[in-house]
C-alpha cells in the first residue's frame, strides 16, 4: 500500500477493520441459507417432517434481515472511512499546492494537477469505499464455504477445488498485463482534462482568433485517445475476464458428476449433494469475481502510483531556515549583490540597493530587462542564485515563509481576481476586515467611484479573472486588494498600466499619504507613477544602471531621460504638441 | 443573468425527465446493431446458463436414483460445452460494450465541447471555469458505465426475466404465480425511496461543483494568494466545501443502499412464500424434483430484477450529471449566424457604428449612442477614461456581444447578417487579456494563422520587437510557456500575443491595449514599424499613452459610453476640451 495512504488511514484503521470484520457475519449468513435449504429439502420435503417448515423459514428470513442490516452497516462505515481519507489526502495536497513554489507552477498545467485532484483521488476513494470489502466479503465466503463443504464431504470438495489453480494463474497475469492499460487511461484523461481546462479558459483568445474548429480538433484527438485507452484497456481484461469464468464455470459440472457418481455408489446422500448445489455459488462467485477485483486493485494502483508524485511534492523554497517572526518590521529593504536566472541567462546580474522603512522606490526599465524579478525575490516566490536580500537587516530566508509574505505584498502585473463579491475580492488578504476599511481601501484605490456605480455596488460578483470590469477596473480593484492587507513593504507591479492618466495621478496622490508609514517600490514605464519616489532605479538587462531622483536621473541624460521625453511628447515629435502645454511643463526644458 | 461562484450551488434550467432518457438513448443509435448483438449475445448467454438448475433437475430426478451414470456424463459434457460458449459471449460483450459506452461518451463529450465554443462570453463570464470542467469531463464519464453496461444489462436482464418466468410457468404455474406476487411490493418500495434519492444526489453533483469551483480557483489564483499569504484562510475554505461535498455524499449513498436490503428482503419473502405453498402442494402430486428446481429459478428470479433496480438507482444518479450537460448542449448561443446570413466577402475596411447601444447587464448602459465611421486603411485610437466603454466598442465590432440597438456596418454590410466566421477571422483582436496555451512560444505566435511557416512566425516576432528577448531565452522559440507561467514578463507575454494577432494578417486589426505593459522604447520602435504592418489595414488602438495615440488618423474619446470629442490630434488639441485636458495631463506631471 501506498505510504501516504497507509498515513491517511491509520485514524480509521479500527473503524475500517470493524467494518471488514463485520464481512464475516455476513459471509457466514450468506452461507445459512443454502444450507437450511439442504435441511428443507432432506427433512421436510422428503423426510415430511412438516414441523420444521416454519422455523426454518423464521431463520431464513431472519438471516436476511440481520444480514442486510449489518451490511448496510458496513458499506456505510466504509464510506465514511473512504470520504475521510479522500478529504484528508485532497487537504493534504491542497495545502502542499497552495505552498508550491512558482517554478512549479511555470512546469505544471491547471488540468494536470485538477485530474490527480478529481479522477485519481476517486480511485482511490472507490478503493477504499467498495473494492476491499468486496475482496474481503469474497474472501471469506469462498474459505467459510471451503470449509463447510469439507465438513460434508471432503473428497467431493478436493475435486471441486481442481480448477483453481487455472483460475489462480489466469488471475495473475491479467493482475500484470492490465496495470499498465490503466496506467495510460489514466494519463490520457490528464491530457484530456488539461485541453479542455485550457480551452475553457482562453476561450477569448480563440473566439477572437477564430481558432473554434483548431479547438475542436485538437479536443477531438485527446477525447478520440482517451476513449482509444479505454477500448484497449478494455480489450486486455476481455481476454482474461471470459476464461476465469469459464473455469469457475466448471465447478457444478464437477458437483454433477462427481457427487452424482458418489450418491449412486452410496458414499453421499441426495440432502449432501442439495448442499453442494446450493454451496457451488459460494464458491463460484469469488472464483469469477477474482478478475474483476484485480481489476479494480490495478485502477486504484495506477491512480495511486500517479499520486505518489504529487505527495512527494516538496516545494524548491524551503519554508524558512530559522523560521522567525518578529513581532514587527520596520521595512528596510537591502538587495547585496543579487544575482538570478530562470534557468536561462541570468535575469539580474549584480543588484545593489537600500530601501530605508518609508522610503518609496521607483523602478523603471525596458520589458524582461528584471524589474518583476525584483519584486518576486523580495517576498520569496523565487530564490536568489546568488547575493543575499535582507529585510531589517536579516536574510529573506531566515523568515517564516508565511510570514515574510504577510510583510511584503504585491500587487502584480497580471491582475487576479476570484469569482467572488468585490468585497470578497478586496477583503481577500484579510477576510475579516470590516467594511469601513474595505471602503477606505478602494477609496484610495480610486475604486470606490465605479464600484458605487454597479447596481450592487460591493457586493457584485465578478467573474472569475474579473470579466465584466475592464483592465483599468480590475488593476484598481487588486490595488485596493494590497492598500486593505496594507504590508510594511509594498510593491505595485505595473499596476496602473491600464488606468487612464487622471485615474492615475488620484492614485498617486493616495499613495502618497502612505508615504513615510510603509516602503514601498513602484514597478512603472510610465515616469508619471514614479518620478516623486525618493529614489529611481532604473534596471537594464539585469542590472541597475541607473539611480537617484527625478532630477537627479534627469540630470544624467540616460535612459530615464529619455524616456521622460518621449512620454512627455518632448522629443521627436515636440512640434505636434498643442500650444499652451509647455508652460504647464514646469521642469521641460529643451 | 446573476454570476456564480464558487460556494453558491448552481440553478437548473431543465429537470431530468422522459424526454431526457429518450435523447440520453438517441446516443446509443448510431451503435444500434452492435447493441442489438450484445444483447442477443447476452440472452444466448443467459439461456445457456439458465440450464444449469434444469440440468440438475434431471441429475437429481432422473439420472441419480436411476444410477445411471452415463447420462451424467452427457449432462456434464453439455454444461461444459454451455460454459465455453458462455465465455465466448462474454468475452465478445465486454468488447462490444466497451465499445458502445466509450463511443457514447466520446460523442456526449463531442457535443458539450462543440457548443462550448459557440457560447458566447457571457456564459464563460458568468461562472467559475472549474463548474464548466467538472461538466465537460467528470460528469461525463460517470455516465459511461450506465450507457454501455447499464443499459444492455437492463436490456437482457428484461429478456432473461421473461425467459425465467416462462421456464417457472414450464415447471409449475401455480408456484410461478406465488412467486410473481412479490413484484408489486418492490415496485411501491422502490418509488418511494426515489424522491429522496433524486434530492440527495442532485445536490451531490452541486457540492462536487463548487469544490471543483474553488480547486481550480485557487490554482489559477495561487500567485494572489501567496501574494497577500492567504494560504491559511484559502484551507479552511476548500476544507469547509470538502465537508459539505462528504455530508452530501454520505446523505445520497446513505439512500442508495437502501435499494438492495429492501429488494433482499422482499426476495426472501417470496422464497419463503414458494416453499411454503410448495410443501403444502406435496400431497397433491408435487414432485421433489420439480420444488427443488423451481427455487433454484426463484433465485435466478430475483438476480435480473435487483439488476433492475440497480439500473434504476444509477440512472438516478446519472440523471444529476445529465441534467447538467445536456444544460451546457441546450444553452443557447446568442452570438450565432442569422439564417440566410452569407460570408462576409474580402474587407476593404471600412467600418461604421450607427447610433449603437449596449448593455452588458440590464439597466447599466455600456454603449449609449455610439456613431462613427472610419475609411478603409485609417487608424483609429480609442481613448477615455477607465470603464468608459473602449473595449465594449471593439468587442462589439468583433462580434463578440450583439448591440441592443443600431448597426455596426462592414464595408457596408450589417455584421449581424454576415456568418461569424467570415467576420472574426478577416479580423485580428488582441485582447487585453494576454493568454497564453501551453506549448512552446512558436506555438502560441502560430497560434495566429496555423499554416505559417517558421520564418513567417520569426518575421512578426520581430515586427513587434520581441524576437531579441525569445532569442535570448536557452531554447529559444521552443520555449515552453503555459497559462500561468511568470517566467514571461506581462510585457513579454504582450508582445507574444500581439505577434499572435498580426500573423493573422488581418483586414482589421485591433489592439486593446496591446503595449501597456511595454517599456516606452520598444513602443517606439513598435511604434516605428507600425506603419509599414498596418499599411492597408483599418486599425483601432486602445491606448493610454500619448505616444501611442497621436499618430491616429482619428481619434475618438469616449466617456460615459459616448463619443465625446472625434478628430486627429490636432483638431482635438484645438478643441482645447476632454481630451486636451487628458493631452495636458500627460504632460504635467506635477
Amino acid at each position: 500500500m501506498h505510504p501516504w495512504l497507509r498515513a491517511h488511514l491509520k485514524k480509521h484503521v479500527v473503524a475500517y477493520c470493524l467494518a471488514v470484520s463485520m464481512t464475516l457475519v455476513v459471509s457466514a449468513i450468506n452461507l445459512v441459507n443454502p444450507l437450511l435449504a439442504g435441511v428443507l429439502v432432506d427433512r421436510v420435503i422428503i423426510a415430511g417432517e412438516l414441523s420444521l417448515l416454519w422455523k426454518i423459514l423464521g431463520i431464513m428470513v431472519l438471516a436476511v434481515v440481520v444480514k442486510s442490516t449489518i451490511r448496510y452497516s458496513y458499506q456505510m462505515i466504509c464510506e465514511r472511512v473512504s470520504q475521510d481519507v479522500l478529504r484528508s489526502c485532497r487537504q493534504e495536497l491542497f495545502v502542499k499546492l497552495q505552498r508550491m513554489d512558482f517554478g512549479y507552477f511555470d512546469r505544471t498545467k491547471t488540468g494536470d494537477i485538477m485530474a490527480h485532484m478529481t479522477g485519481d483521488l476517486d480511485a482511490v476513494r472507490h478503493f477504499i469505499a467498495w473494492v476491499v470489502y468486496q475482496i474481503a466479503e469474497n474472501l471469506i465466503m469462498f474459505v467459510a464455504a471451503i470449509a463447510a463443504l469439507f465438513f460434508v464431504d471432503w473428497r467431493l470438495t478436493l475435486a471441486m477445488l481442481a480448477v483453481a489453480p487455472f483460475i489462480g494463474a489466469l488471475t495473475f497475469a491479467l493482475a500484470r498485463k492490465v496495470k499498465p492499460t490503466f496506467a495510460a487511461v489514466r494519463a490520457q484523461f490528464s491530457r484530456l482534462n488539461s485541453t479542455v481546462q485550457e480551452n475553457i479558459a482562453g476561450n477569448r483568445v480563440v473566439r477572437a482568433l477564430t481558432r473554434e474548429d483548431y479547438e475542436t480538433d485538437k479536443f477531438q484527438a485527446e477525447n478520440g485517445a482517451y476513449r482509444d485507452r479505454n477500448v484497449e484497456s478494455a480489450a486486455v481484461w476481455a481476454r482474461y475476464i471470459p476464461p476465469i469464468e469459464f473455469f469457475s464455470g466448471v465447478l457444478p459440472v464437477i458437483l454433477i458428476l462427481v457427487g452424482g457418481a458418489m450418491i449412486i455408489r452410496g458414499e453421499m446422500t441426495l440432502g449432501g449433494l442439495v448442499t453442494f448445489n446450493g454451496l457451488v455459488w459460494a464458491i463460484n462467485q469469488p472464483m469469477r469475481m477474482a478478475g474483476w477485483l484485480v481489476n479494480d486493485v490495478q485502477r486504484y494502483a495506477a491512480a495511486a502510483d500517479r499520486l505518489d508524485k504529487l505527495f512527494a511534492l516538496q516545494s524548491a523554497l524551503p519554508g524558512g531556515r530559522k523560521g522567525l517572526r518578529p513581532a514587527s518590521i520596520e521595512g528596510r529593504v537591502e538587495f547585496r549583490n543579487v544575482s538570478f536566472s530562470y534557468g536561462d541567462e541570468n535575469v539580474l546580474e549584480g543588484v545593489d540597493f537600500v530601501a530605508e522603512p518609508g522610503q518609496t522606490i521607483g523602478i523603471l526599465g525596458p520589458t524582461g530587462s528584471g524589474k518583476s524579478s525584483i519584486g518576486r525575490l523580495m517576498c520569496r516566490y523565487y530564490d536568489a542564485t546568488s547575493g543575499e536580500i535582507l529585510l531589517d537587516g536579516v536574510d529573506v530566508r531566515d523568515y517564516d515563509l508565511d510570514f515574510l509574505r504577510s510583510k511584503v505584498g504585491v500587487a502584480m502585473q497580471d491582475v487576479f481576481l476570484f469569482s467572488d463579491t468585490i468585497e470578497g475580492n478586496i477583503a481577500f488578504g484579510c477576510p475579516d476586515a470590516p467594511m469601513r476599511e474595505i471602503v477606505r481601501a478602494a477609496e484610495l484605490a480610486n475604486a470606490h467611484e465605479f464600484v458605487g456605480e454597479l447596481d450592487q455596488g460591493y457586493d457584485t460578483i465578478i467573474g472569475e479573472r474579473g470579466v465584466g470590469l475592464s483592465g483599468g477596473q480590475r488593476q484598481r480593484v487588486a490595488l485596493a486588494r494590497l492598500l486593505l492587507a496594507s504590508p510594511p513593504v509594498m510593491i505595485l507591479d505595473d499596476t496602473t498600466s491600464s488606468v487612464d492618466i487622471e485615474t492615475e495621478e488620484r492614485i498617486q496622490e493616495s499613495l502618497k499619504s502612505l508615504r513615510g508609514t510603509r516602503t514601498m517600490f513602484i514597478i512603472a514605464h510610465r515616469v508619471s507613477s514614479l518620478m516623486h519616489a525618493d529614489r529611481i532605479l532604473v534596471i537594464k538587462d539585469g542590472r541597475v544602471a541607473e539611480r537617484g531622483t527625478h532630477e537627479e536621473l534627469r540630470a544624467l541624460g540616460g535612459y530615464y531621460e529619455e524616456v521622460y521625453r518621449h512620454q512627455t511628447g518632448s522629443g521627436a515629435r515636440a512640434a505636434a504638441r498643442p500650444e499652451g502645454t509647455t508652460s504647464s511643463r514646469p521642469g521641460c526644458e529643451e | 443573468m446573476a454570476r456564480n461562484k464558487y460556494d453558491v450551488d448552481e440553478d437548473l434550467s431543465h429537470e431530468f425527465d422522459a424526454a431526457s432518457v429518450l435523447r440520453m438513448l438517441r446516443y446509443l443509435r448510431p451503435h444500434g446493431r452492435r447493441v442489438l448483438a450484445a444483447v442477443a449475445l447476452m440472452i444466448a448467454a443467459s439461456l445457456v446458463s439458465l440450464l444449469g438448475p434444469y440440468a440438475i433437475k434431471i441429475a437429481i430426478d432422473d439420472c441419480i436414483p436411476r444410477g445411471d451414470i452415463r447420462g451424467l456424463a452427457v449432462i456434464a459434457a453439455v454444461l461444459i460445452a454451455a460454459q465455453a460458449v458462455g465465455a465466448v459471449c462474454l468475452w465478445i460483450r465486454i468488447k462490444v460494450m466497451n465499445d458502445i459506452g466509450q463511443g457514447v461518451v466520446h460523442s456526449i463529450r463531442s457535443d458539450i465541447f462543440r457548443r462550448l465554443q459557440e457560447l458566447p462570453f457571457s456564459y464563460f463570464d458568468s461562472r467559475p471555469h472549474g463548474k464548466i470542467l467538472i461538466r465537460v469531463v467528470n460528469y461525463v464519464n460517470s455516465l459511461s458505465d450506465l450507457l454501455s453496461n447499464g443499459i444492455i444489462n437492463l436490456i437482457t436482464d428484461l429478456f432473461s426475466l421473461v425467459f425465467i418466468i416462462v421456464f417457472m410457468f414450464v415447471i409449475d404455474a401455480r408456484l410461478t404465480l406465488v412467486c410473481l406476487a412479490g413484484l408489486p411490493v418492490l415496485a411501491v418500495a422502490v418509488l418511494a425511496l426515489k424522491k429522496r434519492q433524486r434530492e440527495t444526489w442532485q445536490d451531490l453533483s452541486r457540492k462536487q461543483s463548487n469544490l471543483n469551483a474553488y480547486l481550480h480557483e485557487a490554482l489559477s489564483g495561487v500567485k494572489v494568494t501567496q501574494s497577500l499569504a492567504r494560504a491559511a484562510e484559502n484551507e479552511r475554505i476548500f476544507a469547509s466545501l470538502g465537508d459539505k461535498w462528504r455530508s452530501s455524499w454520505m446523505r445520497a449513498v446513505g439512500t442508495i443502499f437502501l435499494v438492495w436490503p429492501t429488494i433482499e428482503v422482499i426476495s426472501v419473502l417470496g422464497v419463503c412464500l414458494v416453499y411454503l405453498c410448495g410443501v403444502s402442494w406435496l400431497k397433491e402430486g408435487m414432485t421433489v424434483g420439480v420444488l427443488v428446481a423451481f427455487v433454484g429459478y426463484v433465485w435466478r428470479f430475483w438476480s435480473p430484477i435487483s439488476t433492475i433496480g440497480n439500473f434504476y438507482t444509477s440512472l438516478v444518479q446519472a440523471a444529476a450529471y445529465l441534467e447538467r450537460i445536456f444544460e451546457t448542449i441546450d444553452e443557447p448561443a446568442s452570438i450565432s449566424d442569422a439564417p440566410g446570413s452569407v460570408a462576409l466577402p474580402p474587407i476593404r475596411g471600412h467600418v461604421e457604428f450607427r447610433d449603437v447601444r449596449f448593455s452588458y447587464e440590464p439597466g447599466r448602459r455600456t454603449l449609449d449612442g455610439v456613431s462613427f465611421s472610419a475609411e478603409p486603411g485609417s487608424r483609429i485610437a480609442i481613448v477615455g477614461p477607465t470603464g468608459a466603454g473602449k473595449t465594449t466598442i471593439v468587442n462589439l465590432l468583433s462580434r463578440f456581444y450583439a448591440p441592443d440597438s443600431g448597426a455596426i456596418l462592414v464595408d457596408g454590410a450589417d455584421i449581424q447578417d454576415v456568418t461569424v466566421k467570415s467576420l472574426r477571422s478577416q479580423m485580428g483582436v488582441m485582447l487585453q487579456d494576454s493568454f497564453l496555451f501551453s506549448g512552446t512560444i512558436l506555438d502560441n505566435i502560430r497560434y495566429g494563422r496555423l499554416d505559417a511557416a517558421d520564418e513567417e512566425v520569426v518575421e512578426a516576432a520581430k515586427a513587434v520587437h520581441a524576437d531579441a528577448f525569445i532569442s535570448s531565452l536557452k531554447e529559444g522559440y521552443g520555449t515552453a510557456v503555459n497559462e500561468r507561467g511568470i517566467r514571461l514578463s506581462m510585457g513579454q507575454r504582450q508582445l507574444i500575443s500581439f505577434a499572435r494577432a498580426l500573423l493573422a494578417d488581418p483586414a482589421i486589426l485591433i489592439l486593446d491595449e496591446a503595449t501597456s505593459s511595454v517599456d516606452t522604447e520598444t513602443e517606439r520602435a513598435i511604434q516605428k514599424g507600425l506603419d509599414r504592418l498596418l499599411r492597408g489595414r483599418t486599425s483601432f488602438v486602445i491606448a493610454h499613452r500619448l505616444s501611442t495615440i497621436r499618430d491616429a488618423d482619428r481619434i475618438l474619446f469616449i466617456d460615459k459610453g459616448r463619443i465625446l470629442e472625434a478628430g486627429t490630434h490636432e483638431e482635438l488639441s484645438e478643441l482645447r476640451g476632454a481630451y486636451y485636458g487628458l493631452y495636458a495631463s500627460m504632460h504635467t506631471f506635477d
